[in-house]
């Protein structure tokens, strides 16, 4: 018997028993459904990662106090040796290493903002030097960015993030106006152009000042964070370590001693990233494989229960001239095309859980081009697994007693 | 033994001959104990006989019908089925020959309940590999044979036990086999609705096939030009019936 027959009859099965079929497909559907709107989610937040690492630019990196650390114990260790960074560690950066094209630094504060009744909390108060802008540039959306002039005299003046802007200017130009931060009154030059938000925090919830004038107002004993901008993009290993020499020497640390500080490239923050995810996504298919597999034990239950139910098919199959490996075939494609139907269904529950979340939630998810063909194969596997017991015993079963049977 | 099985020298099969059995034996392991279903029978039947298998229940007519059929394989002795030796053919070849030299009629028919009646008259064609095209044409004509061209599209629920049976007729026809071979055909019908099919036996006798129905019914039985009975695994007689009966 050829395939096509045997995919009618299968087909015929599934559709005449379609109430069971579908509860037998539950787990096959759930958990290719879970994996895959997993894999979305996880696929959009790289996609978005990359994509914001991507803008920080090309042959950049930053120095700061703390690098990359994953655990507890580094945390702790770094916390009691490295020093605070300092903006003379960034002058001297920019004086002694000629691959450095560009230097700039920052400190930060978090403060509550008021203006008259408006209130706006937990804002990030960045001091930073202008030259940040020809490595990170800011998207005006009114006025203009900071200048050197402001930071030469340490100038009273705030460049807003948009958040700032609506809550403490919801019906005023805020250009010209002033806005009030430990009591200094400073004037608005700018605005800047809506970030959006990314796992639910907004990114737009800030002002810019001069750094000279950041020092004034909340002290010189915050550490300061570097960004470094290599002449030659390609050349960017080399230019950190011409930085790492500076920064060691000021530190006078021995040929044998550790870093007292971190260098983070966007190459480096996005392998860190994937390597998280790529954990997070092996639990889950870890869990969801366990589903998977009762998924298919289900199948192969159910499709036990089919043979008993058929035997007397069987038989007059036989009896007409059905070869054992055609009573096989018929019902490995059966238990195939079960599985394969719920992996379908569990891949359009999973497109249509990745639309639903990325339109109605902040977690960006995307869905993956490879998820349709993988889940297929997988079905198929699980359904040729889970198929071939059943398959074998409707083959192995004795025409006569067969025919004989109720 | 009658004079027609009577080639004790020969074992090969002559022309003509759809069965030959010598020796036939079937025994059964039933825990420590060994039951012979059947013990040495020998049989042959021509192309074109109509032949009845008798005999009460645990004669061995049963083993003996499904050794015929290629159902199952003797424990010893030889069976040539159109000349082909099948008694220790393997499964998948056991299967050809019941594809192509067999045509069953059962007792309770047997039909796919899902399928239409032309469907479960395309099931041998299936397994035979013809094309689709040609299955269909086949299944048709062999449904015309049995009468039943107007009801093609039904399912067995939308009919009668006399259609039915008239369907697994036409089922077993549709390969044009060397042998037709009923087991109580009769057993579920009424006895107006058992003649009916009977004559449809008679008339395909007529046209040329081979036919063996199994029967523990006298007047059925007496259809056929030939009754063997079984007794206590061995044939007990074999009769054949000259005069023509009224119809």
């Amino acid at each position: 018997m050829n395939v096509v027959e045997s995919t009618r009859l299968a087909l015929e099965s599934i559709w005449a028993n379609r109430l069971r079929s579908f509860l037998t497909l539950l787990g096959v559907i759930m958990g290719i459904a879970s994996i895959i709107a997993t894999a979305a989610v996880i696929n959009g937040l790289n996609l978005y990662v990359s994509e914001k690492l991507s803008n920080l630019g090309k042959g950049v990196f930053t120095v700061q106090r703390f690098g990359l650390i994953t655990n507890r114990q580094d945390f702790l260790d770094a916390a009691r040796r490295n020093k605070r960074l300092l903006p003379s560690d960034a002058r001297a950066i920019a004086e002694r290493c000629p691959s450095a094209d560009v230097v700039a630094w920052e400190q930060h504060a978090t403060r509550d903002l008021k203006r008259g009744d408006n209130e706006i909390r937990d804002t990030d108060i960045g001091g930073i030097t202008p030259a940040i802008l020809e490595i990170e540039p800011y998207e005006v959306e009114q006025g203009r960015m900071l200048m050197q002039h402001e930071q030469d005299r340490a100038a009273p003046v705030a460049f807003l993030g948009s958040d700032v802007v609506e809550r403490l200017f919801p019906a005023v130009d805020p250009i010209g106006k002033e806005i009030r931060v430990r009591g200094q009154a400073l004037q608005v030059v700018g605005t800047a152009r809506k970030k959006g938000s990314f796992l639910g925090f907004s990114q737009d919830n800030y002002i810019k000042i001069p750094f000279s004038l950041h020092r004034k107002l909340f002290g010189t004993t915050r550490s300061v964070n570097i960004s470094v901008k290599a002449v030659d993009a390609g050349q960017l290993a080399a230019t950190m370590d011409e930085v790492r020499a500076v920064m060691r020497a000021r530190h006078h640390l021995r040929p044998a001693d550790l870093d007292d500080f971190g260098m983070l490239t966007a190459e480096g923050i996005n392998d860190l990233w994937r390597s998280l995810t790529q954990t997070i996504f092996s639990v889950a298919l870890f869990v969801v494989g366990i589903s998977l597999v009762v998924g298919g034990i289900v199948i192969m239950n159910i499709m036990l229960v089919s043979v008993v139910e058929r035997t007397r098919e069987i038989g007059v199959r036989k009896a007409v001239g059905a070869r054992q490996r055609d009573i096989v075939q018929q019902f490995l494609i059966e238990s195939v095309l079960l599985s394969c139907l719920g992996g379908a269904i569990g891949v359009a529950i999973a497109f249509g859980a990745s639309e639903l979340l990325s339109a109605y939630t902040p977690l960006p998810a995307r869905f993956p081009a490879w998820a349709p063909p993988t889940s297929f194969l997988i079905c198929t596997a699980i359904g040729v697994f889970f198929g071939i017991h059943p398959a074998r015993r409707a083959a192995a079963l004795d025409p006569i007693e067969a025919l004989r049977s109720e | 033994m009658n004079a027609t099985n009577d080639t004790p020298d020969t074992t090969q099969p002559a022309a003509g001959e759809v069965i030959r059995a010598t020796g036939l034996t079937r025994t059964f392991e039933m825990g420590s104990t060994t039951v012979h279903a059947l013990r040495g029978v020998d049989l042959t039947i021509q192309r074109g006989e109509y032949v009845a298998i008798m005999g009460p229940s645990g004669s061995g007519k049963s083993t003996l019908m499904n050794l015929i059929g290629c159902l199952d394989t003797p424990s010893a002795g030889e069976y040539w089925l159109n000349g082909q030796p099948v008694a220790s053919l393997p499964e998948h070849e056991l299967a050809r020959i019941r594809n192509r030299e067999i045509g069953f009629v059962f007792q309770t028919f047997n039909l796919l309940p899902r399928a239409s009646a032309q469907r479960n008259v395309e099931l041998p064609l299936i397994y035979g590999s013809v094309p689709p095209a040609e299955r269909r044409q086949r299944a048709i004509e062999a449904l015309r044979q049995v009468d039943l061209a107007d009801r093609m599209d039904h399912r067995p629920n939308q009919l009668s036990g006399g259609q039915r049976q008239r369907v697994s007729i036409a089922r077993a026809l549709v390969t044009n086999p060397a042998l037709l071979l009923a087991d109580e055909p009769t057993g579920n019908l009424d006895s107006k609705t058992s003649n009916e099919i009977m004559v449809l036996f008679d008339k395909l006798h007529q046209q040329g096939h081979t036919i063996v129905v199994v029967t523990h019914e006298r007047e059925i039985a007496e259809h056929a030009r030939r009754i063997v009975t079984i007794r206590d695994g061995a044939i007990a007689s074999d009769e054949r019936i000259a005069e023509v009966r009224a119809p």
